[in-house]
């Protein structure tokens, strides 16, 4: 065990160290911004996770390669520690400018960000933040330091790619150990034989398409540090917003349907991506996730379309367009975005709840595996479909039949298809029973008859699905700490896709004696 | 010395789609998005911004029925 502790923290040291160098370039936007006063909580911010992460580092550097149980432990715990870590900004900024720094002018303390003084809203606030989830424990973003509003955005677009690919990108180590760690973080795809160059190329398309989506969200009229945080939020499929009232804010039909492409443009597989900038644009159509990424938004949206023109709080055609549209993209590209509010048309909280169910059908499913969104993905869904339809039609076949299932072109037989549905049963059956157990909870702890069991089950779906929308029941005050804690488990195994959580779980239970 | 034994420069050049348009923009982005803090919004930095954009998905067409 004591070999699995050396390769576990020296893994994690790495990450930490990464971390720290996030914070250390973040640094840049307070000095461009005048913020001083934000320096000193920003540079103790950095140094602390890359200490702890150098002294791991140094301590176990010679450790093995990670094997597989390994590599769920250090995403598990990579992951817990970089929410915990990623807090200090937050927390440490807050507590700057609710007590004052000597020898810089800090500006009055505001409700929003003295609300980070609690560690368990800053937490909450940073995982939500690298699990790319969106929701926030502020009330209003517009009054945060440019610094924060930033260190929110930089989580969510690290976070979408993944702390672990971003690590192995900058801090590249080569050979299996890092396939293992990869493969760990809810990825299996890969670009090229290497896995560090498969990285850096995931990064390459990320910071390209970053850009395009920046410019786009600029030209279509946001302002320029609305664009960057937006798109990269955006492109992230994390869904933060720098102003109170998410893109419904800036109230425009153009900027609406601007971010839709962008959304869905991080709802697809980076080797899908890579494949398409090299000229192959068949695989819009020809790989599975990436058809049925268009086909089942195309669906939903026009589903959402009919129930909120027809039978819901919208009178014109094109108002519930413009908004079902948006909403069930931003819900199945898992991004969080929202622009039903009350201020400018009707909150996504006060839609009827069979729309409210829609969006959260949305949320469930996701986006494409190998892609920035949450849920259950959809290949697990066609999967899971497919397998369905072969085990029922299997009544029909002669025993001594030799079937195949196809799946994404591949032809899988008996076993391989057996397998591959049973895997994505699993993500599945666990999926939903955290959702319920979520719910219950939940239920449990707001208070009666406040909101109604399709707000509570919209919420928890938001929270595991990594999604961010919300029908009002996530902020400091109105979500209690007990239903805090709960949507940080919830972030955390969305973003895993659960499995490596339990499996660290699992081996701490046991250690401590709790589990035999 | 050659263009792409730079630090920066070298690292866009080996990841990505192997395509020096692509490289560009990659490297251009940053520099337009500076622009336009710079300037705010004005037609040379519009017509930058659509310029670029315009690049990338015209090539992108371009690329895919070559």
């Amino acid at each position: 065990m004591n070999g699995a502790i050396a390769t576990v923290g020296r893994d994690i040291g790495r990450i930490l160290e990464a971390l720290g160098g996030l914070m250390l370039v973040s640094l840049a936007v307070p000095l461009l911004w005048g913020e001083y006063y934000a320096l000193p909580a920003l540079l103790v911010s950095a140094i602390i996770p890359l200490g702890i992460g150098w002294l791991l580092y140094r301590r176990f550097k010679d450790a093995e390669a990670p094997s597989r149980f390994h590599g769920m432990i250090v995403a598990a715990l990579g992951w817990f520690s970089v929410g915990l870590f990623g807090s200090l900004p937050f927390l440490l900024i807050a507590w700057s400018v609710q007590l004052g720094v000597s020898g810089f002018t800090t500006p009055a303390q505001t409700a929003t960000l003295a609300a980070f003084t609690e560690p368990l809203n800053a937490v909450f606030e940073s995982m939500s933040g690298f699990t790319g989830t969106g929701l926030t424990m502020t009330d209003n973003e517009e009054v945060l330091p440019r610094t924060l509003q930033w260190w929110r955005t930089f989580t969510e677009w690290v976070g979408g790619v993944g702390v672990i690919v971003l690590t192995t990108a900058i801090l590249s180590r080569p050979g299996s150990g890092s396939l293992t760690l990869y493969e760990s973080e809810a990825r299996s795809e890969k670009i090229h034989p290497s896995i560090v160059s498969t990285v850096r190329t995931i990064w390459w398309i990320f910071i390209l398409f970053t850009f395009v989506s920046i410019l786009a969200l600029w030209l279509a009229g946001m302002p320029i540090w609305g664009a960057i945080n937006h798109g990269m939020t955006g492109l992230a499929t994390g869904g933060f917003s720098i102003t109170d009232n998410s893109i419904a804010t800036y109230d425009s039909a153009l900027i609406d349907f601007v971010l839709i492409p962008v959304m869905l443009l991080g709802s697809i597989a980076f080797p899908v991506h890579y494949l398409i900038l090299r000229g192959d644009l068949r695989n819009f159509y020809s790989d599975l996730q990436t058809r049925w990424v268009f086909g089942y938004m195309s669906i939903g949206s026009a589903l959402l379309w009919g129930f909120l023109y027809y039978a819901g709080p919208y009178g014109t055609p094109f108002a519930a367009l413009r908004y079902g549209l948006f909403q069930f993209v931003s819900a199945a590209t898992c991004t969080g975005f929202q622009t039903a509010v009350d201020s400018t048309n009707v909150a996504l909280g006060r839609w009827p709840s069979y729309a409210q169910l829609t969006v959260t059908f949305g949320m469930f499913v996701g986006g494409a595996a190998g892609s920035t969104a949450g849920g259950i993905k959809l290949i697990r869904g066609l999967t899971l479909a497919k397998g369905i339809r072969y085990q029922i039609a299997d009544v029909f076949y002669p025993e001594t039949a030799v079937r195949r299932l196809q799946i994404n072109g591949r032809r899988l037989n008996e076993d391989e298809a057996s397998r591959e549905f049973m895997e994505a049963a699993i993500i599945v059956v666990l999926w939903i029973t955290f959702l319920v157990v979520g719910t219950f909870i939940l239920l449990l702890t707001l208070p009666s008859g406040e909101y109604s069991l399709a707000n509570v089950v919209f919420e928890v779906a938001s929270a595991q699905g990594n999604v961010g929308l919300s029908s009002g029941i996530t902020g400091p005050e109105s979500l209690p700490t007990i239903g805090k804690i709960v949507f940080l488990f919830h972030m955390w195994i969305g973003r895993l896709e659960i499995i490596p959580v339990l499996v660290m779980l699992r081996t701490i239970f046991k250690r401590g004696g709790l589990y035999q | 010395m050659k263009l792409d034994s730079l630090p920066v420069l070298s690292s866009v050049f080996e990841a990505g789609a192997d395509d020096r348009i692509f490289d560009s923009l990659l490297l251009l982005g940053p520099l337009i998005i500076g622009l336009i803090i710079v300037l705010n919004r004005s037609l040379v930095t519009e017509t930058l911004a659509i310029a670029y954009l315009g690049v990338f998905v015209v090539y992108i067409l371009y690329r895919g029925v070559q």
